[in-house]
């Protein structure tokens, strides 16, 4: 499975949010290596389709997409089940991404 | 490096969002001053937002608030003065929100971060500065408040325990 954490320095959010995705990935039981991108200027944003820090895609599928959202250079806002507003997403959020790409590699296979 | 722990506040001229023009002076009858760099966008300011709202309605009568948005709106359209307006009048904003168009104060105060706190005492003296509270993520974790415990400490005449922390959000968007 591939797991990647895109990020951009400036957003303080990032080492929060691999302790989340490590976390949630245990609580999935998935053992496998998280992939760190650093995002420094705005081509490769572009590049990697980053529409802000941090981006978790499990799979290809992105936690919390936003396929309206322009890539750039910016912290990202998620909207969590409480409808608090957070930079991180919510372990909740990181789960269900996890299950749709366990499904979607089981329908595959 | 931001502002050094007391150092006097530097004056500005700004717009605020309710069509007024701000300056130090406005805030000349409250004995403590909250100066605050802040934005639309980022969502630390939104992981805040409710907490800072509440603190300026606790403590309104004594303490002035004032909101400073110096972030490049070409780069951030949704820190433009018009969202501003959007966003002060949606969360009903208690203080006032001022645009640092030339980002002129956001370099004087050495700010970097929105958001980011700067405290002074009557003789506008800055006292404290840096971080709101030390959990920025789960509001019902806070152990310390920094800038709720300096204010009081200011209204008591006394030193505030902590003078500097280490502020945490989105870095200020400068001009290219």
């Amino acid at each position: 499975m591939r797991i990647e954490l895109l990020y951009y320095p400036e957003c303080p959010s990032h080492e929060r949010a691999l302790e989340l995705l490590q976390e949630a990935l245990r609580m999935e039981g998935i053992d496998a290596p998280v992939e760190i991108i650093r995002i420094d200027t705005q081509a490769q944003a572009e590049a990697h389709r980053f529409i802000g820090s941090p981006t978790i895609r499990i799979e290809g599928i992105e936690v919390d997409p936003h396929p309206e959202l322009p890539y750039r250079l910016t912290c990202r806002t998620f909207i969590h089940e409480d409808g608090r507003l957070s930079p991180l997403p919510s372990l909740t959020m990181i789960r269900q991404a996890i299950r749709q790409a366990k499904e979607v590699s089981n329908d595959g296979t | 490096m931001a502002l050094e722990i007391g150092h006097s506040a530097y004056d500005f001229s700004l717009p605020g969002v309710d069509g007024k023009t701000y300056s130090l002076k406005d805030f000349a009858d409250k004995p403590v001053l909250v100066l605050f760099f802040w934005c639309n966008h980022c969502p630390y300011v939104k992981a805040y937002e409710d907490r800072v709202i509440a603190l300026a309605k606790e403590f309104g009568d004594r303490v002035a608030f004032v909101a400073i948005n110096s972030n490049d709106p070409t780069q951030y359209p949704e820190d433009s003065f018009e969202k501003m307006k959007e966003r002060a009048q949606e969360k009903g904003y208690p203080f006032p929100y001022l645009f640092d168009e030339t980002q002129s104060v956001a370099h004087a105060y050495q700010a970097t971060r929105t958001p980011e706190f700067f405290v002074f005492d009557e003789e506008r003296e800055l006292k404290y500065h840096g971080r709101f509270d030390d959990n920025w993520e789960h509001p019902d974790q806070v152990k310390q408040e920094f800038v709720r415990d300096a204010i009081i400490a200011l209204l008591n005449n006394e030193v505030p325990h902590y003078s500097q922390t280490p502020p945490i959000g989105c870095t200020i968007k400068w001009k290219q």
